[in-house]
């Protein structure tokens, strides 16, 4: 079976997509992988930037450290487009992640509405394996 | 001049406090027919709703199941940027039935100039998606239509952003020519100069990415120099527009910096796309300024109307005249390699 050298987590600041970050920082150290952080910028982030692509989050610093994860090998991306179709052109070049890893819900999601869910669309439209993490995943 | 707009629902129902594509808009919108003084030769004709018939032309029918139902039970955030609320099924296809009803009525009077006053907009919407503040994809319904007709329709979108639903949709339909004038990059992230076209279409996306600060010379240029002659060459029986109108340097929502006057030249020049009168439409998508988007829908539609008011004189002088060589260059090369690809692939 392949080994995974890439993998790419969509971020918006959600508990959810943090706990993806933790989930693919944690699988990546494993497998001395690289790991791409993607925060897709919608239409209305040109109102209120919320994050600067030049800078990463120290909340996902802090992420970073917390696993001991080398920092060489971590990516932060802040890409035009809303969280599927950012989440599935990583896939693609120059990124080319092999893996793609996104939180059950979103923000501002609500439980049981499948419409909006950029997990269910990035498994339905992707080209490269997908691990939806659960809300309810605890890294012990 | 023909009038649509969706009906009693134009200004109430799909509304988020706060956001930015709000009932308001459409307030400023009717403002500028006002401006227009035009009387008894304004002709407003309602809306209906589009049937699911209509829409699965463009949509995918669980995707349209799936939203009406999402409506009914009480809506909510869709994605970070879209929301829907109760009311957003029966407002979105009253939006698409206003296309559909443009088209219905610029047909049989064989005259005049069609103007979709609807909300929410419509061009980021996929074919199974809502995105980008958009539901239901309402000038590719009634393109559709057109279609469904046997016409030959030009679609021209000079909203700041790029339609990324619009040519989704029609992105191998070789009787649909999709020319869009855009920031980029910028949301939604689509719209570069090698997208031209699916291999039954090929040539037939032209896109025109224009930087940010870029004004109004550069963007007619742009569809002259390089639209031009696919547009003449496509020799269009209908042409819609995508009018968006934050590409206006007072809009919020993006950083070009087009004037009300440079709205009136864009419009001189689709007007003159057209075969004979009665032929174009022009659908509201963006616009969040709203005195900008009153001064720029007065400019379109009077000009369209051939008696173009006042207003602020055309904008040239910013940034991206080199971007309109790079951006012939690469679809030259893009059509070539889809060209090739397509003849080694035939057995």
């Amino acid at each position: 079976m392949k080994t995974f050298r890439n993998l790419a987590v969509g971020y918006d600041g959600s508990l959810d997509s943090t706990i993806a970050v933790r989930w693919a920082l944690r699988a990546a150290r494993e497998v001395d992988a690289t790991v791409t952080i993607v925060h897709a910028t919608g239409l209305l982030e040109h109102l209120r930037a919320r994050y600067s692509p030049d800078v990463l989050p120290p909340e996902l610093l802090g992420l970073a450290k917390e696993y001991a994860f080398d920092e060489s090998r971590l990516r932060w991306l802040v890409t035009n487009g809303d969280a599927c179709s950012v989440l599935l052109r990583m896939a693609c070049a120059p990124v080319n992640a092999d893996a793609l890893v996104v939180g059950s819900r979103g923000e501002g999601k609500r439980d049981g509405l499948l419409l909006g869910s950029t997990s269910l669309e990035v498994a339905e439209h992707a080209t490269v394996p997908v691990v939806v993490v659960p809300s309810t995943y605890v890294d012990h | 001049m023909v009038l649509v707009i969706n009906g009693p629902y134009s200004d109430s129902g799909h509304e988020d406090i706060g956001h930015p594509e709000r009932p308001e808009r459409m307030v400023a919108a009717m403002a500028a027919v006002d401006d227009l003084g035009l009387g008894s030769e304004l002709v407003v004709a309602e809306s209906y709703t589009a049937s699911r018939a209509e829409l699965v032309r463009v949509h995918n029918g669980n995707y349209l199941d799936e939203l009406g139902a999402f409506c009914y039970a009480g809506g909510g955030n869709i994605d970070d940027d879209t929301y829907a609320t109760f009311d957003s099924w029966t407002i979105a296809t009253y939006a698409a039935g206003a296309g559909l009803k443009v088209i219905d009525e610029l047909r049989r009077r064989d005259d005049g100039v069609g103007f979709v006053a609807a909300r929410p907009p419509g061009h980021h919407a996929l074919a199974d998606r809502a995105m980008g503040f958009c539901l239901l994809n309402n000038i590719a319904v009634a393109a559709a239509e057109l279609l469904r007709l046997g016409e030959r329709v030009l679609i021209v979108d000079w909203d700041v952003h790029h339609g990324n639903g619009t040519q989704q949709i029609f992105w191998d339909e070789p009787d649909v020519l999709y020319v869009s004038t855009h920031q980029w990059p910028l949301f939604p992230g689509s719209g570069s100069a090698s997208e031209v076209g699916g291999r039954h279409a090929n040539d037939r996306t032209v896109n025109l990415p224009l930087p940010p600060g870029a004004k109004g010379d550069v963007m007619l240029r742009a569809m002259s120099e390089i639209a031009g002659p696919v547009i003449a060459e496509f020799n269009p029986t209908w042409v819609l527009v995508s009018a968006g109108f934050d590409a206006h340097r007072d809009d919020p929502m993006a950083d070009l910096c087009l004037t009300s006057g440079d709205f009136r030249l864009m419009t001189n020049y689709v007007m003159d796309c057209a075969p004979r009168p009665g032929r174009v439409a022009f659908f509201l998508e963006g616009g969040y300024n709203l005195e900008a988007l009153r001064s720029s829908i007065l400019a379109t539609l009077s000009t369209a109307l051939g008696h173009p008011q006042e207003d602020e004189p055309p904008s040239n002088g910013g940034p991206g005249a080199d971007h309109v060589a790079r951006t012939r260059q690469s679809r030259l090369v893009a059509i070539e390699m889809l060209r090739h690809s397509d003849e080694t692939e035939t057995p």
